[in-house]
């Protein structure tokens, strides 16, 4: 054990962060190691390697609920990362709420994790697991509620392939954090005061709506099957309709199905949608953050 | 977007260590660069060791040419030291044969050039310092006249022979006297 400890120090490992050291972007943290990202959702399972460089290498999907994928992908998964560690990406039994005059700091991040009752006061739920966002510019936060026994199991099952969650997180959660920190940072036209974001994950909607530079409104939903598009545009449409004509409507998705995509955009290119999509754009998200 | 970090609620390791501190990288790196100064060390003492031992043996060769110099020059003295002595102990020998040079100067001349003088002893009786015992050979045709030159010689010194013995052997003869010096 000592010896192992020198070892780690002079090879500078014991300065490098750890695998499960949430407070370092992925990229940092398997700077030269393989690492794989997973994303669950309710009934399929989607998975993308990272070489030691940090580019995207081969993936798979494959439909089924987790527990049946996990014994029959397990070992693929194994070969495709150093010391067994994966990113997790839980795409369903979620609940995306907004929320005001949420705790901020430093520190909130870390706190919410160890002690969520701290952050959240009276809407802390005993049986969730919680993430926060928040707008850059008002009290207004989006909380990520996630079922913590469905994270628990998910942990258990990888941990019966030999494989330990560097991180656990939500696909649709991170996009939308994504796309509203992209979207206030634009330099070129800044922030709209009005617009509508739709976010879309693999079987998993979101949509915030932001009036007179306030969110007023989000919703999502999670394992939509196959008549996915009708179920979103019947989610989309009465939140377009509450804000002014002409207010902008930002598209973002996964990246990865192409389908989902092209056919939602039909629609929504009719109310002056722009997709912000990239190829590969929820795994470059978690494999760069 | 550099500065976003992407969420994390997965359940936390409890036996996760604290990652050490930055600043602690002065550590390995003091250790990497002792083992890099050592190298360098032990690799300059190598080379000097290497140099000395060439400065070492270059030296020896040089002493060694030295001591063989020496002992050359040793030598040589010793035998200019050797040839002195002989040339003292002439020198005194002849200091003390300056009575007799005479006598030998005038059996040289007495003597006809072919005539051959085989051996000329002169000898001091210990006794009589006064008398000389005169041992000669004379070898040639006309030894007899030259034993009679001789005498006569010896005789223009002031010695005479005393109870000479003469052996005649073909053309030899050895002639044997003690020469007494005559009062004047």
């Amino acid at each position: 054990m000592l010896l192992d400890e020198i070892k780690s120090v002079l090879s500078f490992a014991a300065f490098k962060p750890d695998a499960d050291d949430s407070a370092v972007p992925w990229r940092q943290r398997f700077d030269g190691r393989k690492s794989v990202l997973l994303n669950v959702s309710r009934s399929q399972t989607s998975w993308r390697g990272m070489n030691k460089k940090g580019k995207l290498e081969d993936g798979g999907v494959m439909d089924g609920e987790f527990a049946d994928v996990t014994p029959q992908r397990g070992e693929e998964w194994r070969g495709m990362t150093e010391s067994g560690w994966c990113g997790l990406s839980v795409n369903h039994r979620f609940i995306i709420s907004l929320e005001n005059n949420l705790m901020r700091g430093d520190n909130c991040v870390s706190l919410l994790r160890t002690n969520p009752r701290a952050v959240l006061g009276p809407k802390y739920d005993r049986g969730k697991r919680y993430a926060v966002c928040h707008h850059p510019e008002t009290t207004a936060s989006l909380l990520l509620a996630v079922e913590e026994s469905m994270v628990k199991v998910t942990e258990d099952l990888l941990k019966t392939v030999q494989l330990r969650p560097a991180r656990v997180c939500c696909g649709l959660f991170a996009l939308l954090e994504h796309a509203v920190l992209s979207i206030s940072r634009a330099v070129d036209t800044g922030t709209p005061p009005n617009f509508i974001l739709i976010v879309a994950c693999e079987g998993s909607i979101g949509v915030l709506v932001q009036q007179d530079g306030q969110w007023k409104d989000i919703r999502c939903r999670s394992g939509l099957g196959p008549e996915a598009v009708e179920t979103s545009l019947q989610i989309i449409s009465p939140l377009i309709a509450k804000v002014p004509q002409g207010s902008p409507v930002y598209f973002v998705s996964d990246g990865n199905d192409g389908k989902f995509r092209s056919e939602i955009m039909v629609h929504l290119e009719r109310v002056g949608a722009v997709d912000l999509t990239q190829d590969d754009l929820l795994w470059t998200i978690l494999g760069e953050h | 977007m550099t500065d976003y970090l992407c969420h994390d609620f997965k359940t936390p390791r409890t036996d996760a260590a604290r990652r050490l501190p930055s600043t602690f990288r002065f550590i390995p790196i003091i250790f990497y660069v002792a083992i890099v100064g050592s190298a360098y060390m032990m690799t300059m003492d190598y080379f000097a060791f290497q140099k000395a031992k060439r400065q070492k043996m270059e030296a020896d060769e040089r002493k060694s040419r030295i001591e063989g110099e020496r002992d050359s020059l040793n030598s040589e003295f010793a035998e200019l030291e050797a040839e002195s002595k002989k040339a003292e102990a002439v020198a005194q020998w002849m200091e003390g044969a300056r009575n007799i040079q005479p006598i030998v100067v005038k059996l040289a001349r007495a003597v006809a050039a072919e005539t051959r003088l085989g051996t000329l002893s002169l000898e001091r009786d210990e006794d009589v310092a006064a008398n000389i015992a005169l041992s000669l050979k004379v070898s040639g045709t006309n030894a007899t006249t030259e034993v009679i030159n001789i005498e006569n010689a010896l005789g223009q010194l002031q010695y005479r022979s005393l109870s000479p013995q003469q052996t005649k052997t073909e053309d030899d003869i050895e002639y044997r006297s003690t020469l007494v010096r005559s009062a004047q």
